[in-house]
């Protein structure tokens, strides 16, 4: 079959003639793009810098959207109660909620890749080891895995040292929850790469079983791993957003999707409702779409996987 | 089966020691104990004869033997924050975060089993369409979202229902119930349908799924041909095929419910264990995360022992499965 024909029926299959007609699909990938050029953009495109202590404004604290501050701004989405514009504030919270998801997802599929690669082609007691561990780490939920870690760095960490670096913590804990079905499905496939030919003849040339590993078996195990991630970011975003709304995720200073929610959960009762609705409803739209896309793609991409 | 049990009960074993591991180092070299102990105007002398009385001088496996026997009289300490040993604060916390989660549950069988049976009957219709997509939402919602959203709309502009606590509630020796009060009852309302959300849009997709396959199947056909009315087929022959698989999934949801109780209980200052561990953790109450630790641990050891010896007893294939990926 040539690559036209190929790619002909991959178009003309089920799900993608689903997806050319489901706008759902289509407005998920516009509603992705759309936040992730915000966040991008935050430091041109949100009205205000309002990562600079000066643009904090008591006297136009908590105006409802629509209102206009003491100096004549206009406040889109109203202020919150350090007299912040709330338009500006959520751009930067979903650029903090984006960094700390994204990443914890590229570092979690790095170590997920790496010890599946290496349990899946060497085996024996380390392969054992890491499954062990995989298996049984799999048995907690993985928010729960990722509280625990957070709270026990806190605790181990004076206060000081914490706030320095509770941005990473929390990264690296979200990172530490989410590696295991990265390392599961890597290894599941390079059982079976392993035994295929071009693995034979690389092994019979004598090139070392780490440029295997890495050269010639990673390439062909890499397309899940991909869609894994798109369906694993929508719940790191969520677990980043959690752990902050519970407080103990970003510092109090950084504006994340969750720990602006938390700031206006105090005000809820005051009628407030603005300033913890509106960046929930970023998150949820942010969320909806990435997990939407996510979906879509694993079917797209991997019927297999679908299961 | 002798030998598969052995290595799970092994494995569970080992979780729980590992997790006492951490907690015990976490008691042991997180601040000084003996600073907590003592205060600031403490001379060396008493110091040192404080280490002496509480053993610190000691190696340290034999001061982990000591905390492990310890544990398991059920001392663990005592909370810097309430000055009440670790044990009984959990104990009473215990009773609010059970109730919440069995109600949780129960909310999301009740709504969850009838609503995929509904629209895996009803496949073509608008209703079961929008329910479906209503459920997908369910999935991408923060728990902590839904219940702001829930307060705000019930407790703060109907006025309907409390928002925080437990209301009223009813002391049975060492268990406190709000079941029995109006006011328990009412508090009870918006924590557990956050909880339970969640559970219920899983519920839901999946007794649908089930209900999907079954109703393809031959024997599902041969009712049909056999003249059984439409009830008798999708309820007595086909919903109770489906039970199986969606009862293994609530007994499994159970580690979820507790995970996510902690986030439902700190939006409705609930107060059960998971708004008693997020306080010790901004307050950096050390032995009362250590004792959680290890009770989590151990609390979803066994029932993941428990899981696995079930499957293992009923299907054979498991338990050569199990092995085989446990040996490899």
């Amino acid at each position: 079959m040539s690559v036209a024909t190929k790619l002909r029926d991959w178009w003309d299959s089920d799900l993608v003639h689903d997806f050319r007609r489901s706008p759902v699909a289509i407005v998920a990938l516009a509603v992705t793009v759309m936040l992730f050029v915000l966040a991008l953009g935050a430091n041109v495109i949100a009205p205000y810098n309002v990562m600079d202590p000066a643009s904090a404004n008591v006297i136009d604290a908590r105006l409802p959207p629509g209102s206009s501050g003491m100096a004549g701004e206009t406040y889109l989405l109203g202020t919150d109660p350090q007299g912040r514009d709330m338009l500006s504030t959520v751009i930067f919270g979903l650029r903090t909620s984006l960094y700390v998801g994204g990443l914890s997802v590229l570092i979690a599929a790095a170590v997920g890749v790496i010890l599946g690669l290496v349990a899946g082609y060497l085996g024996g007691w380390l392969d054992a080891l890491i499954m062990r561990v995989a298996d049984i780490q799999l048995s907690f939920p993985a928010i729960l895995v990722a509280l625990l870690i957070d709270g026990v760095s806190r605790t181990v960490m004076n206060r000081a040292a914490h706030d320095a670096l509770a941005t990473t913590v929390l990264i690296l804990a979200i990172a530490a929850s989410f590696w295991v079905q990265y390392a599961r499905s890597v290894r599941s496939l390079v059982l079976v790469e392993r035994d295929k030919d071009y693995v034979a003849a690389a092994r019979i040339i004598g090139i070392s079983p780490f440029a295997i590993i890495w050269r010639h078996i990673r390439p062909n195990v890499i397309g899940p791993v991909l869609v894994i991630a798109a369906i694993n970011l929508a719940l790191a975003i969520l677990t980043e957003a959690t752990l902050s709304f519970l407080g103990v995720g970003v510092p109090p200073t950084t504006p994340s999707l969750g720990s602006l929610v938390r700031v206006g959960n105090e005000f809820l009762f005051s009628g407030d409702w603005w300033i913890s609705v509106i960046p929930g409803a970023v998150l949820v739209a942010l969320s909806l779409a990435v997990n939407l896309l996510g979906d879509w793609l694993r079917d797209a991409l991997n019927p297999r996987l679908s299961s | 089966m002798g030998s598969f049990a052995l290595q799970r009960v092994l494995q569970t074993i080992l979780v729980v020691l590992a997790a006492a591991l951490v907690s015990f180092a976490l008691f042991r070299y997180v601040g000084d104990p003996v600073n907590n102990m003592v205060g600031q105007a403490a001379t060396l002398a008493q110091r040192e004869a404080m280490r002496r009385a509480l053993g610190l001088n000691d190696p340290v496996v034999l001061q982990f033997l000591r905390f492990l026997r310890d544990a398991l009289a059920g001392d663990l300490g005592v909370s810097y924050r309430f000055g009440v040993p670790v044990g009984r604060l959990i104990l009473e916390r215990l009773p609010a975060t059970l109730e919440l989660s069995l109600c949780a549950m129960a909310i999301a069988t009740a709504l969850g089993i009838p609503l995929g049976v509904w629209t895996a009957l009803h496949r073509r219709s608008a209703a079961s369409h929008v329910l479906m997509i209503l459920s997908l939402i369910g999935v991408a919602l923060p728990t902590f979202l839904v219940g702001i959203v829930l307060i705000l709309i019930f407790s703060v502009w109907l006025g309907w229902l409390p928002s925080f606590g437990r209301g009223a509630t009813v002391a049975f020796g060492g268990w406190t119930t709000g079941l029995l009060t109006f006011g328990g009852l009412k508090a009870l309302i918006l924590p557990s349908l956050t909880l339970g959300l969640f559970q219920m849009t899983l519920i839901l997709r999946l007794v649908r799924a089930e209900m999907l396959e079954v109703l393809r199947t031959d024997y599902i056909k041969f009712a049909r041909a056999r003249g059984l009315t439409g009830w008798a087929v999708n309820y007595r022959h086909a919903l109770k095929n489906t039970l199986v698989p969606v009862i293994t999934v609530i007994g499994l949801q159970f580690g979820n419910i507790f995970a996510f109780s902690i986030i439902v209980e700190t939006v409705f200052q609930w107060p059960g264990l998971g708004l008693l561990v997020i306080q010790s953790i901004q307050f950096a109450d050390v032995p009362l995360l250590a004792a959680y630790l290890v009770m989590v641990a151990l609390a979803f050891a066994l029932l993941n022992l428990a899981v696995d010896l079930a499957y293992a007893a009923i299907d054979p294939r498991i338990r050569a499965g199990m092995l085989a990926r446990g040996r490899a």
